[in-house]
């Protein structure tokens, strides 16, 4: 699909086939979505979700529409780069090979990741930040041979409410 | 007790002793239906549905069964749109609810009010596969405004409230309850727990924003030259007609309709310049045109209406107001918007309005109205307009016309003229074929002391044929015009003009003789020529319950002028050779 991303925040209710109702939506239109998070705000009614889609910008004034007219979302937001702070956190595998112990301990320094496991050859690597820079540390450790990811899909807020 | 345990399991219910105070969920169900104004049910049974059949005979509501679940929904939709209120249609699970789907998708696009109630297995065998399970939310999710599973019998009675209101609230639409068995026998005390969620949105214009809003709308339409009101269907739905024939008659501002919107303001005031779109009348196209202002209600501009966006009203300021705010924009950008309840608006615009003579406005309509006419573009609806026409003559005043799809509606819409808002019921958003007998069924039953026709094609008479059967059962007193070109006549028509007249796939034939099938229902019935119809028309006239009128139509017969797909408002042809 061409278009760029775009980034949708939604306040809908915490109901049963609310989150299938949104992305049928997308389905519908023929949009993949490249990221999703959900869960409970402070009201437990109430559930945020966090979507980037790639679609160019008139549809996704559609799309929104179409979001609009299901009665389980309250609100629906378009998120530009500027007005909000962004995050993903990331998780990555990597087996470990002795010469590249130091590169490692080198990578994880600059790019302020965490090591949450670490067995005699696997480590588990954390990231969060935003998109941009969790490519770059993928870039970075992708030949150092990365055996497995998780990733949770962007999260973000508007910087002034 | 253990007595009562089995009954209960086979669908009895018990009204002794303790159990006196409670009801049944399907008991909940009927009774909360009678409370929203439910006066009939279009339905067919299932074992599902059963514990709400069994309640329904000691119910005043009145259930009408149907001979297809497709039809039961299209005769409550035609309740609805012929009465105003919300139209009822049950079935069972499975294979019943997958038969509504095409009548609630119908409904949901012409925005009607309409509440269907499927049946469905157990709760404890959702998502087991069971026999007739299918999930039928997930189905007609993109097709409803809303639904519901009921999940226990405590919030039978909230649920379906809410059903209702949202069924008729903002934008009206469909609304689909399913209603698993188990809830339906299960019994608790009415009114024991309500559904709270947060279903209201905050997307309210303030009502100082809103008055800013009616002015500046009304300033423009002052300040032009050349302005114009497209009426949609949500003028009638919003129950604005006579406060918008009054902001017309009082700022002189000529209307044109969407299909939809068709009826909703008396056609013969002078103001009326007939219907937009692919279909419309050539005075209606050319004038949006050359209009310099639109004043656009109750419309969302669907792609029928408005042909090639990019070429539409290419010289318009266009406003727009409707009820749902997703409907604005959404399809054409416009200049300035409101997002309101059509009546308060334009009660609120009246006032705002300035009278205005606009002569040379008129002037240049008028002359317009003449070349188009000389073009012949009057003539498009050929014998069978006149045909109809004709029987709008000798039918009392307010007679309800409902029109199916193909050849047959553009000419039931062009030749009709409704005297009343609700006088032309005619699906504009699906174009659902088959649609007319049920709808005509649920109109009549809607509007019993107005006659009611319905006119078809042959194509999409077969497609609900059945219904001939409730027609007869009932005793209902329609009258159905069937136009027999022997073929899939709108079809035929796009290959001889797109497909230089490589004609597949749309020859019906002519070996059915639909009197001797209608005899066969038990409904009366007659044959004509398009050419020579007086004697039918007569003896349809005069026959008192149902009547079937089978009319003889050349298969050249098509409909003109129209716009070619893709291309603007005024490139529209006149005849075969263009
Ligand atoms: C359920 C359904 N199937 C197919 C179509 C596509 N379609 C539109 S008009 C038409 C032909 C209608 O033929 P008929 O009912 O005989 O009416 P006529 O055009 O001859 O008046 C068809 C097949 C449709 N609108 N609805």
């Amino acid at each position: 699909m061409n278009g760029e991303e775009h980034l949708i925040s939604m306040l809908v209710n915490n109901k049963p086939g609310v989150l299938s109702r949104v992305a049928g939506v997308f389905g519908r239109l023929g949009y993949n979505i490249e990221s999703l998070c959900v869960a409970a705000t402070t009201d437990p009614e109430i559930s945020k979700i966090t979507l980037v889609s790639k679609s160019n910008s008139d549809s996704t004034e559609r799309t929104k529409k179409q979001l609009e007219k299901l009665v389980d979302v309250v609100e629906v937001t378009e998120l530009g780069q500027i007005q909000s702070v962004q995050r993903e956190l990331i998780l990555i595998g990597i087996k470990l090979q002795q010469e590249h112990r130091a590169e490692i301990a080198r990578a994880v320094d600059i790019f302020g990741c965490k090591i949450i496991s670490m067995k005699s050859d696997y480590y588990i690597l954390e990231v969060v930040d935003n998109k941009e820079k969790i490519e770059t540390v993928l870039n970075y450790f992708a030949p150092l041979g990365i055996e497995e990811i998780a990733r949770t899909g962007v999260i973000a807020l508007q910087k002034d409410k | 007790m253990q007595k009562a345990a089995i009954l209960e399991k086979c669908g009895f219910f018990i009204k002794i002793g303790r159990y006196k105070m409670e009801k049944t969920g399907a008991e909940i169900i009927l009774q909360t239906l009678k409370e929203e104004g439910t006066e009939v049910i279009f339905g067919y049974p299932g074992a599902n549905t059963l514990p709400i059949h069994d309640r329904l005979m000691e119910s005043p509501i009145k259930h009408y069964l149907m001979r297809h679940e497709q039809a039961a929904a299209h005769a409550a939709d035609g309740y609805a749109r012929a009465t105003g209120k919300v139209g009822v249609c049950l079935s069972t699970s499975g294979p019943g609810a997958t038969n509504m789907v095409t009548g609630i998708a119908t409904a949901y696009m012409d925005s009607t009010p309409l509440i269907a109630l499927t049946g469905q297995v157990t709760t404890n065998l959702l998502g087991s596969d069971a026999f007739q399970e299918t999930d039928i939310i997930g189905i007609t999710m993109p097709i409803t405004k809303h639904s519901f599973l009921l999940n226990d019998v405590e919030e039978v009675e909230s649920t379906l409230k809410e059903a209702f209101e949202l069924a008729r609230s903002g934008r009206p639409g469909p609304v689909l309850v399913d209603m698993p068995r188990d809830v339906l026998t299960a019994s608790c005390k009415l009114d024991s727990k309500s559904n709270n969620g947060q279903r209201s949105k905050k997307q309210h214009t303030s009502p100082k924003e809103k008055l800013e809003q009616i002015k500046q709308i009304a300033t423009y339409l002052n300040r032009a030259e050349r302005p114009i009101i497209i009426i949609g269907g949500g003028v009638k739905l919003g129950k604005a007609c006579t406060q918008l024939s009054e902001l017309i008659k009082k700022g002189r501002i000529p209307f044109v309709t969407t299909m939809m919107g068709i009826g909703s303001i008396d056609s013969s005031n002078g103001f009326n310049l007939g219907f937009i779109g692919t279909h419309g009348n050539e005075l209606a196209n050319s004038t949006i045109h050359h209009s310099d202002f639109i004043l656009a209600v109750g419309t969302r501009f669907s792609d029928r209406s408005t042909s090639n966006i990019e070429e539409f009203a290419p010289l318009a300021t266009i406003a727009q107001i409707d009820i749902d705010p997703t409907s604005i924009g959404k399809n054409i950008k416009v200049d300035l918007q409101l997002i309101s309840d059509i009546r308060e608006a334009i009660t609120e615009m009246i006032p705002l309005v300035e009278k205005k003579e606009r002569p040379e406005w008129f002037q240049r309509i008028n002359k317009e109205r003449e070349l188009s006419e000389k073009r012949g573009s009057r003539e498009g609806c050929g014998p069978a307009g006149k045909l109809i026409s004709m029987i709008q003559d000798v039918m009392p005043e307010k007679t309800t016309a409902v029109a199916d799809v193909g050849l047959n509606q553009i000419w039931t819409v062009r030749s009709w003229q409704p005297k009343t808002p609700r006088g032309l019921i005619t699906c504009g958003g699906m174009g659902t074929m088959g649609f007319s007998v049920p709808a005509a069924i649920g109109a009549k039953i809607g509007v019993q002391n107005q006659e009611v026709v319905a006119f078809s094609g042959d194509g999409g008479f077969y497609m609900n044929i059945q219904e001939l059967a409730t027609i007869s059962y009932y005793n209902l007193p329609v009258k159905i015009v069937v136009f027999n070109n022997g073929n899939l006549g709108m079809i035929r028509q796009l290959q001889d003009l797109f497909y230089g007249a490589r004609f597949n796939a749309c020859e019906l034939g002519n070996k059915v003789d639909m009197v001797m099938v209608a005899k066969g229902f038990g409904i009366d019935a007659g044959r004509v020529s398009v050419n020579d119809p007086e004697s039918g028309i007569e003896k349809m006239r005069k026959t008192d319950g149902p009547y079937l009128l089978e009319v003889m139509v050349d298969p050249d017969t098509y409909v003109f002028p129209l716009i070619p797909p893709g291309l603007s408002n005024i490139e529209m042809i006149y005849r075969r050779s263009d």
